[in-house]
């Protein structure tokens, strides 16, 4: 990412809650007020917006456009995000470009969801005929496919997955944002004892669905400076995959396209695994962050359970991993899940991570993750480097 | 098991996203029927409306032997439309013998006895009295 030097120059979280009763455009009025207010940037600078399709609003198609009158912005670029958990990191990038562009100045990344209050979403499409008759309803059968193929090939330490659950935990307990009822510590034997949802896949492997929002301002390095902002972070590489592989019928399902996007966004940050300071990568389910330690190059491939086993995930360790809890602890807002740990990969770099502020931020690795397909194991794939400026 | 709620399988809908008559054409028939890309000689599944290899619409329903060879296993054990009194139910994906790659249900044994690498052939899972839906039983080995 050449050019003009675009920044990440505010960020804003509600609390993540789980059966609010609340709508995405309230999160979303919450989660950008509460920008508006940390930043000191007036609504009437802001000329740019990204919205994230949400599972309780999908059945509107205008959900952006009616966002725009919610907010009561006129923007002069709009962006729609579909991709699921990489809307927020893709929506960034995309605004870097639109701001590069000139067809805005500051734009807002607004990604809000409230899929425990109201389920819109309907994903049609060849499920009804192929998919449901097998009793694939939803993401978990999928992953429990995938974590069986990963441990037919490399072999899975289950201790090692509780590791990473229990690492993400300790950021949790000291996040104001988290949702409550997942903050209480948690046992390698809460682990191994957690119920079987889709074997080998347990239930502290995975997400719980709950309503939230974020947003992000993004504007140029002069502009942060021109509006007095201080505390800015530099997207300094971003890439994404759709599909990967998506034309070979019988691809390896642990090859994902985070292999393919760790040597672009190294090559274009200059940084190399060992350089990162914290790894905040999409956690949907425990195996996707280990798949994920090893496609970025933490560890060979095939050997994340061992990597994990010999390495402090913890925020004063070799590798902090998900500071806030992650969406495994914090609970995962819908589809504005991407956001979450992008948000904190900001907060820390910003010097505001609180009881849970780690000590290098110089730069963070951030990833997204949207949609789970047809037997494989991730739609898209978002990788974004973020650099002190 | 879990509880049985009386409610009937919801039975799919063929023709909604691409046309599948001979899909269901074939299960009437007990042949399991793929779309065939005969440009690059490839299966696909599921069905596209395009040849995922070309982007062409040259694409044909072929009858595939319905054997081949287990490539992940899980046991479902989440309830969910359509999944009483199946849990826990044994999901695969099983690699076809002619290199493509279908998700099914193990029908002849306990979920538990089921693992990657074993060879399957085509069964039938009888979602009503009508309508029977592809999938597999384990081979004596």
């Amino acid at each position: 990412m050449s050019e003009e030097t675009i920044v990440i120059a505010g960020y804003s979280e509600t609390l993540v809650e789980y059966k609010s009763g609340r709508s995405a455009y309230d999160f979303a009025g919450e989660a950008f007020a509460g920008l508006l207010a940390s930043t000191g940037v007036e609504k009437s600078m802001v000329d740019g917006l990204s919205v994230t399709v949400p599972l309780s609003e999908c059945a509107n198609p205008f959900f952006a456009v009616y966002m725009t009158e919610a907010l009561g912005l006129s923007p002069t670029w709009l962006n729609y995000g579909g991709m699921g958990g990489c809307s927020a990191t893709g929506g960034v990038a995309r605004a870097m470009t639109a701001i590069r562009e000139g067809m805005c100045e500051v734009a807002v990344v607004l990604s809000a969801d409230a899929p425990s209050t109201n389920w819109a979403a309907n994903y049609g499409a060849f499920r009804g005929e192929f998919q449901d008759p097998v009793g694939v309803l939803g993401p978990p059968a999928t992953f429990g496919l995938l974590m069986s193929r990963y441990e037919h090939q490399y072999g899975l330490n289950y201790e090692a997955l509780a590791k990473i659950s229990i690492a993400q935990r300790e950021g949790a307990l000291v996040n104001d944002n988290a949702f409550v009822k997942l903050k209480k510590p948690l046992t390698v034997e809460d682990y191994m004892n957690s119920r079987m949802i889709a074997d080998p896949l347990r239930l502290l492997d995975c997400v719980m669905f709950c309503d939230g929002g974020n947003a992000f301002l993004v504007t140029s390095a002069a502009k942060a400076k021109a509006l007095g902002m201080e505390k800015t972070v530099r997207p300094t590489a971003y890439a994404e995959i759709t599909n990967f592989k998506g034309a070979d019928p019988v691809a390896d399902i642990t090859e994902t396209g985070f292999s393919v996007l760790a040597p672009k966004v190294f090559g274009a940050s200059g940084l190399q695994a060992q350089d990162i300071n914290s790894f905040h990568p999409y956690d949907d389910f425990t195996i996707a962050v280990m798949m994920q330690l090893e496609d970025f190059g933490f560890c060979p491939k095939g050997q994340g359970s061992d990597y994990v086993m010999a390495t402090d995930l913890g925020r004063d360790g070799d590798l902090p991993l998900n500071t806030g809890g992650g969406q495994l602890s914090a609970g995962q807002p819908g589809l504005a899940s991407g956001g979450l740990n992008l948000a904190e990969a900001v907060r820390q770099m910003f010097g505001e991570g609180g009881a849970r502020q780690i000590a290098k931020t110089q730069n963070a690795l951030v990833t997204g993750i949207g949609v789970i397909p047809y037997a494989r194991n991730w739609g898209t794939s978002t990788a974004m480097i973020l650099e002190a400026s | 098991m879990s509880d049985q709620d009386g409610k009937p399988r919801p039975v799919p809908k063929a023709n909604k996203y691409v046309a599948t008559d001979s899909f269901w054409q074939g299960t009437k028939d007990g042949a399991l029927l793929l779309q065939y890309c005969p440009d690059t000689e490839q299966f696909q599944h599921y069905p596209r409306p395009v040849s995922i290899y070309t982007g062409k619409r040259n694409l044909e329903w072929r009858k595939v032997a319905g054997t081949g060879t287990i490539y992940a296993a899980t046991i479902v054990r989440v309830p969910g439309p359509g999944m009483d009194g199946r849990l826990p139910l044994a999901v695969v994906t099983v690699e076809l013998d002619e290199g493509v790659r279908i998700m099914g249900n193990i029908m002849n044994v306990e979920p538990d006895a089921v693992a990657i690498g074993q060879r399957v052939a085509l069964a039938w899972d009888a979602i009503n009295d009508d309508i029977a839906y592809p999938a597999f039983n384990l081979v004596e080995a």
